[in-house]
């Protein structure tokens, strides 16, 4: 009886402090929410579509004109500038105004139906990667219909009069983009970067909490409550974020693949358990850093760093097989990674559980990892010692 | 006179209290110096090169041999091997062993013969972006090339009057990428990630300067149990001072050193781009003031702060390019000195603008700097330095 009441003193203790101090209300609900928001309705579109972007006609004939109105009637291209000469066209790049620009050639249409050769060339700014990617097609796309258009008349003026598609392009290959065929953007950034967020918040508030403790020397306090018993301690200092963290995971799941509709063709049972074992994971990755350094400052600097590289290191955008061997197993070492892994293949492919199975088991890993630190850290709460 | 001598007074102060406290060094100095190195190494491999791709081919013809056969020689696919069905296939696919499935159907390779087009699918795995980009490049490529070997060869068949198709391409296509000029992507997120990580650094460091201060309020500019009370502008500008001096080592190694030893793209005027990060900097400094009223203890810029990396990332228009932004979070980005910063130093750095092409991003990043100072000032005066005050009481008497 007077353990079991121990337990609930140290959880009504982190209960009230979590209410009292308005940054605990700033790192688990506004921060987070904040950025569930701003991700979300950032990429609201899927894609940025009409990139702004200029024609260079040095041509001005009929042709040429007609290629500039079909390229201005493309949807991701917006064209903002006309610039009379090729070094215009680069300062309004430099400028920012223009994100890639598309070259007709002098004498383009006369050096085209005499067979010379004239070369269209399109300019794309690759310091912004994604506007350059989408112009980059949309330009190109244009550069080959008029080849086609060109080609088919050619051809239909030496004779040739069966359908000129099989002859211009005898061999094509449709790509399908399995669960994405928008290529939404949102979709990829959304369901990696969030739950990202939330690790780091986790880590960090974790990490917080703790350190407060033996920052003003109350961790002797706690320490007695739980009548020296290390379990007991953290079990009931930590259970209440638990419950937060859980209720904002089940949101954070529902805002996701609920409200935004991002693809969710599994089962939601596999994604629930995997949020809520996330949770738990991040926690235990807490434990593990604030164990091994048992200092406010340092363990917050580390879980900083940590939370903040595996935006980076858990391969959501450049994957790890292209990473150096020594840095992409890093990858595999932030719990983020493996609710990354899950959603990929239970939500975005809905595949059989068994292909997934070793990443619960990672999860696990992380929530045991934190035990060999325990005793050091039981110590290090017993004797406080606030080194800033 | 008076005002020199308390300007004076306040950057000695602060010089000591910011040189004297480990958290703030490591924020000023060690996390500019490493995070850059960090992150550059991830990305260095700078393109996604083989990914895999496993070949469903049902027809087993010279041609579908070849179309598989230049795949697998471009530079962003790699044929893993073939596989007796889909089904098959798939299962390589759900065990990350594959990220993309080439189906080809019976009949392909006598399609052309009949004048008719050969069509294949390339089924491609999504979980991210540009493994599917580099599938779709190859392919594409791929497909261009084949198709015009098979049409010339045709073209001459049937008529070898049309010369202009037979002896070469009509009409060649060329993409030319500006800037950044192999498309890496290491070259294209970092230099805007650099400029971030100097904002961050600074933020990071005065938000913990004003927790320190509140919590050892006789470290401050000022002698807050003193009679008399210096200038608040005095103060602002000491520390000011002191930030600007600290920030110019990292500044370099940050903005010159790091593009030098990853061999990012460095078209711009180093003098230059140092003119332009000055503002950046005194109006991270003014915002830095206004953080200042926030933080109650030194470790709580870590719980409250960090995550706004992430925040400012995306506002900067790096990932997701600003003319697509809605209108209330295109407001917010235009209040971030990172956004005009980035924006301004990509430009130089990678894309070889001189400062006067820039000039917009320079102009905003004055007017962000008086704002801020403007904010910062009344923080200062209003929040922070009663806060210091009360708290030096409150040791005072504590002590007592």
């Amino acid at each position: 009886m007077m353990r079991q009441s121990g337990f609930w003193i140290i959880f009504k203790r982190s209960v009230l402090q979590l209410v009292r101090r308005p940054i605990y209300w700033v790192g688990i609900f506004v921060l987070p929410l904040f950025c569930f928001l701003l991700l979300s309705s950032l990429m609201l579109d899927g894609l940025p579509i009409q990139a702004p972007a200029a024609i260079v006609d040095n041509d001005g004939t009929s042709l040429s004109r007609n290629v500039s109105l079909q390229l201005a009637g493309m949807q991701m291209v917006d064209i903002t500038e006309t610039p009379h000469s090729y070094t215009e066209a680069r300062h309004l790049m430099q400028e920012g105004k223009i994100f890639g620009y598309f070259l007709i050639p002098e004498n383009f249409e006369a050096d085209l139906l005499s067979g010379r050769g004239p070369v269209i060339t399109f300019y794309t700014n690759m310091t912004y990667y994604v506007p350059a990617s989408l112009l980059y097609k949309t330009f190109k796309t244009t550069a080959l219909y008029t080849k086609a258009g060109v080609a088919a008349e050619v051809a239909n003026s030496v004779g040739f009069t069966q359908d000129p598609t099989a002859l211009l392009q005898p061999v094509n290959i449709i790509t399908r983009p399995i669960g994405n065929p928008s290529l939404n953007y949102g979709i990829y950034l959304c369901v990696s970067f969030i739950p990202c967020v939330l690790q780091l918040m986790i880590i960090l508030v974790t990490c917080f909490s703790l350190g407060q403790e033996i920052k003003y020397g109350s961790s002797t306090r706690l320490m007695k409550l739980a009548d020296g018993n290390i379990f007991r301690a953290l079990g009931a200092k930590l259970l209440p974020q638990t419950l937060i963290w859980w209720l904002m995971a089940i949101f954070m799941e529902s805002w996701l693949f609920g409200w935004q509709g991002y693809p969710m063709r599994g089962s939601w049972w596999w994604i629930t358990l995997s949020e809520l074992m996330f949770v738990l994971a991040s926690q235990g990755f807490a434990l593990l850093i604030f164990g091994a350094l048992p200092n406010l400052r340092l363990s917050l600097s580390v879980g900083a760093l940590t939370g903040i590289l595996s935006f980076s290191i858990a391969a959501f955008s450049f994957p790890e097989q292209s990473m150096y061997g020594a840095i992409a197993i890093f990858s595999y070492i932030v719990p983020t990674r493996y609710n990354f892994l899950i959603y990929i293949d239970q939500a975005l492919n809905g595949i059989d559980i068994w292909y997934s199975r070793w990443w619960y088991v990672a999860y696990i890993i992380f929530m045991v990892a934190p035990l060999p630190f325990l005793p050091r850290l039981r110590k290090a709460l017993m004797k406080p010692e606030y080194v800033p | 006179m008076k005002f020199l001598k308390q300007y004076y007074h306040a950057f000695l102060r602060e010089f000591r209290l910011v040189t004297g406290d480990m958290g703030i060094l490591i924020f000023l100095f060690l996390l500019p110096i490493a995070y850059p190195i960090v992150y550059s190494l991830i990305y260095n491999p700078e393109l996604v090169r083989d990914v895999q791709l496993v070949v469903v081919d049902n027809d087993r013809s010279p041609l579908s041999r070849e179309l598989v056969r230049r795949l697998d020689a471009t530079q962003g696919t790699w044929v893993i091997g073939y596989a007796a069905n889909l089904q098959e296939a798939k299962h390589a696919v759900h065990q990350h062993d594959a990220y993309g499935i080439l189906e080809i159907p019976a009949g392909f390779g006598n399609r052309p013969g009949e004048n008719k087009q050969a069509q294949a699918v390339l089924y491609c795995e999504m979980s991210l972006m540009l493994r599917y980009k580099s599938l779709l490049v190859s392919s594409t490529d791929v497909m261009q090339d084949l198709g015009a070997t098979i049409t010339t060869e045709r073209i001459d068949r049937i008529a070898p009057l049309a010369e202009t198709i037979a002896t070469g391409d009509l009409m060649p296509v060329e993409n030319i990428q500006m800037g950044n000029i192999e498309g890496g992507f290491d070259s294209f997120i970092m230099p805007g990630i650099l400029i971030l990580i100097l904002q961050q650094a600074l933020l990071l460091g005065i938000g913990m300067s004003g927790g320190a201060l509140r919590e050892h309020p006789l470290k401050a500019s000022f002698n807050p149990l003193g009679k008399e009370r210096p200038s608040v502008l005095a103060g602002m500008l000491g520390q000011t001072t002191v930030f600007i001096i600290l920030m110019i080592v990292p500044a370099i190694y940050v903005m010159h050193y790091v593009p030098l030893m990853f061999k990012f793209p460095m078209a711009g005027n180093v003098l230059e781009e140092f003119i332009f990060i000055l503002p950046m900097i005194l109006s991270t400094v003014g915002l830095g003031f206004i953080l200042q009223g926030i933080v109650r203890e030194r470790e709580s810029i870590f719980v409250i702060w960090v995550v706004t990396s992430v925040v400012f990332l995306f506002l900067s228009g790096l990932t997701w390019p600003r003319y697509a932004f809605p209108g209330i979070w295109r407001f917010f980005s235009d209040c971030v000195p990172a956004t005009w910063g980035v924006e301004g130093f990509i430009r130089m750095n990678t894309n070889g603008a001189s400062l006067a092409q820039v000039h917009h991003a320079y102009v905003n990043l004055w007017i962000q700097a008086g704002v801020y100072f403007v904010l910062g000032y009344i923080v200062q005066r209003f929040v922070q330095r009663p806060a210091v005050i009360a708290a030096a009481k409150a040791s005072e008497t504590e002590t007592a």
